[in-house]
């Protein structure tokens, strides 16, 4: 391990994809293999500008490079977007929990994702359909604001409805031209029959709002606290469980996180502010 | 460990500062604040613990924790000591060892200034006005973490030593020092016994018999908090100036041939501090930082390491321009839990 836990390695992004108006995927390359399990995240440093958390949003078994799909919201992901092709980085991490599949198998696996929420599920996803006959099932149901807000669309409009074992449901907050699905918020096209809610597991990210009314919507459902998973976003800092930013009651999300049940965090205050 | 006497502390501190910088703390205004050791500095014995936390001598306001493209690693650092560290001082840097040196991820900056301090502590010799470190189980003379202890007695000093660092320096310095003894001790504990008692005198109304995590665990609805901030004005100076605080944020700058990023102290009763860029904040109310903090001390940390993050030091009582007095909140949440705790029972019956 690196002696210096503030100290990156050098990175350079190599490609940028166009994923919506206000979402851009990064693709970078690290020197050195770099590894995650799906689901923790890295601090991406644009150097002398800023410092920002991202969950990766390849696989975890490419090693040699990385997505990293980031939204415009602040200041460095602002001069993110601006960057170009070439442009050096530097990586800290991988830091904190990520899913833990191996206790997903043999289970149906709901994987409820909204907006910017897919870049992690991404990744995830991609985890799950490498081994998808280990699962009972793997139901997907996505929203975003409008058609043209989905990212990740030449696969999710496409190959990713047809894997087979993988139940897929897109829907849009507002329609337009040509969409010919459900509309509205993710939680309306979450139903009684689409899992057994009882043994399933559910796996949740996607904005603030959007995580606390699809948990409710979940529990209503009847999946149990301990099986709802949630990628939480907070400020993550340091990334190693001092700075004290991404406090979630007694745990450090970048170390005890970023992955919860809701079992864990349902009883401190504030989590989906 | 070796325990000896000495007359008088200028000598010993000059032998100290003839091997490495020494920090002691000297009188400013009503305070003690720490300055280096020259041999022309008066000697003064601090009473109490200084204004200034110890944090300030492991954890820099501001330091370089990497480089780009270049990396970077953490300089050697000199041996230095700091002389008149107090029992809370002592459990204050108990609570940083805890976060910075003993996690998976150390912190070679902090390691690096804690393997080469030479921690000379002494016991207090009042209660100071703010003092209540009684109430978490501290003391008013130091139980563990130094390598030397120095406790005033009549005649002159009396120095024990508290790690193999300070026998080493008392075995070296053998004929600055001479015999205590038994009458020496025995004075010793009196005065610590003394300065205890006063403690208990004056904190009296904190001793509420209940661990003070449950009280501050069970407050979650309290409306104390948000009144007890109607008089803050944010200016964060109990966090600074709070010996186990250790909130940090990481930023980068440009500098004239590289990237540098900066570690510097923050703090969680700043506004923006927990906030993220897509504008979600979870304590945007000021009465749920100040919640927030309170839990940190003595419910959270507890709960992660096993020992208190408060040492009841009063610094932050002293330090807060507007007036917030820890005690008085751990008064009133105390008093709350009591009537809950009450009227349960009568439900009860």
């Amino acid at each position: 391990m690196n002696q210096n836990p503030y100290q990156p390695i050098n990175g350079e992004i190599v490609e940028i994809i166009d994923e919506s108006p206000t979402i851009k995927t990064f693709v970078v390359v690290p020197e050195g293999d770099f590894k995650f399990a799906t689901g923790q995240f890295v601090e991406l440093t644009l150097p002398g500008v800023g410092e920002a958390p991202f969950t990766p949003s390849s696989s975890p078994a490419e090693t040699k490079k990385m997505d990293i799909t980031i939204m415009k919201a602040g200041r460095v992901t602002g001069l993110l977007h601006e960057c170009r092709g070439g442009q050096k980085v530097g990586i800290r991490g991988p830091f904190g929990n990520g899913y833990p599949i191996d206790d997903f198998v043999g289970k149906e696996v709901y994987v409820v994702g909204g907006g910017v929420g897919l870049a992690p599920i991404r990744s995830l996803f991609l985890t799950l359909v490498d081994r998808v006959k280990d699962f009972k099932a793997v139901v997907c149901r996505f929203g975003a604001r409008t058609p043209e807000d989905f990212i990740y669309k030449d696969t999710l409009f496409g190959p990713w409805q047809k894997i087979k074992g993988v139940d897929m449901k897109l829907t849009v907050d507002k329609a337009n031209g040509g969409w010919k699905g459900p509309i509205g918020v993710v939680t309306t096209i979450l139903e009684a029959g689409d899992v057994n809610a009882k043994n399933a597991i559910a796996v949740v990210c996607g904005p603030p709002i959007m995580m606390k009314f699809t948990t409710l919507k979940l529990l209503e459902l009847g999946f149990k606290d301990k099986n709802i998973y949630l990628s939480m976003e907070k400020n993550m800092s340091c990334g190693i469980g001092k700075c004290g930013h991404c406090m979630i009651g007694k745990y450090y999300v970048c170390q005890d996180g970023p992955v919860f049940t809701y079992e864990q965090i349902k009883n401190y205050p504030n989590i989906w502010d | 460990m070796k325990t000896i006497f000495i007359s008088k502390l200028k000598p010993f501190l000059d032998a100290v500062a003839e091997q490495m910088a020494l920090y002691i703390p000297k009188k400013a205004g009503q305070y003690y604040v720490y300055s280096k050791y020259e041999s022309s500095t008066e000697v003064e014995f601090n009473s109490i613990r200084a204004c200034t936390p110890v944090k300030e001598f492991l954890l820099p306001v501001r330091e370089l924790a990497a480089t780009f493209p270049e990396s970077f690693e953490p300089k050697d650092v000199k041996p230095f000591a700091v002389f008149g560290l107090k029992d809370c001082d002592l459990r204050s840097i108990e609570v940083l060892d805890k976060v910075f040196a003993e996690e998976e991820f150390k912190d070679p900056f902090y390691i690096k200034r804690r393997e080469n301090m030479f921690i000379i502590a002494s016991d207090c010799l009042e209660a100071g006005e703010s003092c209540f470190c009684n109430i978490v189980d501290g003391r008013p003379f130091p139980q563990q973490g130094f390598d030397l202890n120095v406790s005033k007695v009549k005649e002159g000093f009396v120095v024990e030593a508290g790690s193999q660092k300070g026998e080493d320096f008392i075995e070296k310095h053998a004929e600055l020092f001479s015999e205590v003894t038994d009458a020496m001790l025995a004075e010793r504990d009196e005065n610590r016994a003394a300065v205890q008692k006063q403690l208990e005198q004056k904190n009296a109304e904190l001793k509420f018999g209940i661990p003070l995590k449950e009280i501050v665990e069970s407050s979650e609805d309290s409306e104390v908090y948000d009144v007890e901030m109607k008089n803050c004005i944010e200016c964060q100076a109990c966090t600074r100036i709070c010996p186990t605080c250790h909130c940090f944020y990481l930023f980068d700058a440009k500098q004239k041939d590289y990237f540098a990023k900066m570690k510097m102290w923050d703090s969680c009763m700043r506004m923006a501090y927990a906030a993220v860029a897509g504008g979600a904040n979870p304590r945007k109310v000021l009465g749920d930082r100040y919640k927030h903090r309170l839990m940190h001390k003595f419910v959270y940390f507890l709960d992660r390491y096993g020992i208190d993050m408060c040492v009841g030091c009063g610094r932050c009582v002293d330090g807060d321009a507007g007036g917030i007095d820890l005690r008085e909140v751990l008064r009133k949440l105390g008093e709350e839990f009591k009537e809950k705790d009450e009227k349960k029972a009568k439900v009860k019956k």
